[in-house]
């Protein structure tokens, strides 16, 4: 089921020359997929235009066929989407179960044991947690919000090759038993082969390979 | 989570921030707590200078267009032909609601030598009578409303003040009373030149306050121990009708200062002075005295208040301004999660008022021990220990303090977060990254 779609979007920074030309693309439940492309091609401001953290200079972004920019950008940010960073973006005054429950209303705790925390460390300071650890908060977190779509900007690309593994497989299980739709920008070609559809951006235009 | 617990976890955790934000608060409130206080008090005391003082209308002579020259042995002199305030114009003045009392003081109105006792000596013994050098003497109808007493020169030591219904009676000097033996009931007599005749004397009070002051004095009444009071009544006896037939001038005294107004448009109707040439004025040089530095501290205290009040929201701005800069990937993951701008504002405007709660708290203890300390100083240097300067801090003046201090934080948090949050969630991220 095609939860988001992209019509036509173009995006320049102040009318200069543009990152993206006329990008369209749909987006299914259920579904892994990953941007790749070059550094400076545009896929952080896709996703960031996916997320409604930046507006397109032309075309559309279609929720359950809604135009986001009518329904209200930080509406959209609240109950359709969540990011997963790759530097985490935890707020670092609060515990895990703290940053997890900024999206949710239930009980954090289940969630974070879900993936791998234990109690203890669901109430230690977020900086005092591995790299990987912090992920998983932030992936809590994104699971909390209970969105449909989870953009995913390098969530590996911080960490080691097990662990990047081990957080790849917890998308996996967000797209394949939690039918969310997992939108990923990454450079690695591991992560990549993971997924249900990958897009490639070149020069500002989208091509898609379907898996 | 909603924006007031996310402001209770960052209170709690970053305990550092916390400590100076509160320190700053402290001191802001502290000072403009102080500020409201020192302008209450000034303003209470000045409302009590009203009462104590009291109100004064002075009824003189009109002199313009009513002196007349004439020639007697000492060559050319002017003279009053008006008229003068008699003791019938005293008596319906006496008479209005609102008058309290009233006096006339006529200084050197007097001359009497001594015959059964002794002026302290000058440098010069003139003997211009068969009694020796005559002293000069302030004729009053109350002496206790006299210059000297009122100014605290005088001090009342033994017996009591003369009142309108006295006659015959005198207060003189310590110096004299004990340079003569005399005490308070003893009698003494006087021979007044002007009339040619003796007059007798009941001392009914002795004051003191003349010591060291009598200088190299020429003739005795320059001594201003010789110098003493003598009643009215006695005056009109003395000197007979055709040549003292009334008072040079008369302080009326009001219960009510507010009422002042209403009490002079009463005297000045009275039939009593209709026609008359007299001249009658709301006296406030006392008041004036006392009050205008009292008015001039409430001003400066107001553009102090005024002033704290512009610098405390520019240190508070800038300090918030540091901080919430500093806050980028806070606001940047809040913005992603989905959080209004609006909701990040209110957490930090919700921050900074659980901490001025507080510290506006503190500061009305501290603002206590400041009080004390002001209220010493500025009776000093501001009122002279003329005016009672009570300066307290009390629960009432908290909510003002509150009041300000929320505004000034929601100006602060307003602008200081605008710097920020001004700017798209995109660049946020970007410049958080």
């Amino acid at each position: 089921m095609c939860i988001m779609e992209v019509c036509n979007i173009k995006y320049s920074y102040d009318g200069r020359k543009p990152v993206l030309k006329k990008v369209s693309a749909k987006f299914e439940l259920g579904k892994i997929y990953t941007i790749l492309g070059p550094s400076g091609c545009g896929k952080t401001t896709l996703l960031s235009l996916l997320g409604a953290l930046d507006s397109p200079t032309d075309g559309q972004i279609l929720f359950r066929g809604e135009d986001i920019e009518k329904t209200g950008l930080a509406a959209h940010r609240k109950n359709n989407v969540a990011f997963i960073f790759q530097s985490y973006n935890l707020i670092d005054y609060m515990t895990p179960a703290e940053n997890v429950a900024l999206t949710s209303k239930l009980p954090p705790l289940p969630i974070l044991e879900r993936l791998g925390l234990t109690k203890e460390e669901a109430r230690r300071n977020v900086l005092k947690l591995s790299g990987g650890q912090q992920q998983r908060v932030a992936i809590a977190r994104a699971l909390a919000s209970d969105a449909d779509v989870i953009l995913a900007d390098e969530p590996t690309g911080n960490l080691d090759e097990d662990t990047a593994a081990e957080i790849t497989d917890i998308l996996k299980e967000c797209a394949h038993q939690m039918n969310k739709c997992v939108v990923i920008v990454t450079h690695s070609n591991d992560l990549a082969k993971q997924a249900d559809v990958v897009l490639r951006l070149k020069k500002g235009e989208l091509q898609t390979k379907v898996r | 989570m909603n924006f007031i617990k996310r402001a209770g976890l960052y209170c709690f955790r970053q305990r550092f921030k916390t400590l100076i934000l509160f320190l700053v608060l402290t001191i802001i409130s502290t000072f403009i707590l102080t500020g409201i206080a020192i302008r209450d008090a000034s303003v209470g005391a000045t409302a009590d200078v009203q009462t104590a003082i009291g109100g004064k209308l002075l009824l003189e002579l009109d002199t313009e267009g009513h002196m007349s020259s004439g020639q007697n042995s000492w060559g050319t002199v002017q003279s009053y032909n008006g008229d003068l305030i008699t003791n019938e114009i005293v008596d319906a003045i006496s008479k209005v609601d609102g008058v309290v009392d009233y006096n006339s003081e006529d200084k050197a109105s007097f001359y009497g030598a001594a015959i059964d006792f002794k002026y302290l000596p000058a440098s010069f013994n003139l003997s211009y009578t068969s009694y020796g050098e005559a002293s000069s003497y302030t004729a009053t109808l109350s002496s206790e409303k006299c210059t000297e007493f009122q100014n605290g020169k005088y001090q009342l030591v033994s017996g009591r003040h003369m009142t309108p219904k006295d006659k015959n009676v005198v207060l003189i000097s310590k110096e004299l009373a004990d340079y003569n033996n005399l005490s308070v009931g003893d009698k003494i007599n006087m021979y007044c030149m002007d009339s040619d005749s003796k007059v007798k004397f009941e001392i009914v009070g002795i004051y003191d306050g003349t010591e060291g002051t009598s200088g190299n004095a020429l003739t005795v009444d320059e001594i201003p121990a010789n110098c003493g009071y003598v009643d009215y009544a006695m005056m009109f006896e003395t000197f007979g009708k055709d040549y003292l037939n009334g008072y040079q001038q008369l302080t009326i005294y009001v219960e009510d200062p507010v009422s002042i107004q209403n009490v002079y448009d009463k005297v000045k109707a009275l039939p009593e002075l209709k026609g008359k040439t007299l001249k009658l004025s709301i006296d406030t040089d006392d008041y004036d005295v006392v009050a205008t530095p009292l008015d001039s501290l409430q001003s400066l205290v107001n553009t102090l208040i005024i002033i704290i009040s512009f610098v405390s929201t520019a240190i508070l701005t800038l300090l918030l301004t540091i901080w919430i800069r500093g806050r980028k990937k806070e606001i940047g993951i809040l913005l992603s999660t989905g959080k209004s701008k609006r909701n990040i504002i209110a957490q930090f405007f919700t921050e900074t008022v659980m901490v001025a709660m507080v510290a506006f708290a503190s500061s009305a203890l501290l603002g206590k021990l400041i009080a004390g300390k002001a209220s010493d100083f500025l009776l000093s240097r501001v009122t002279s220990g003329t005016a009672n300067l009570n300066i307290q801090i009390s629960a009432g003046y908290l909510l003002p303090v509150y009041m300000i201090g929320i505004v000034l934080i929601a100006v602060s948090v307003a602008v200081a977060s605008w710097t920020v949050i001004r700017l798209k969630p995109r660049d946020i991220l970007s410049k958080m990254s």
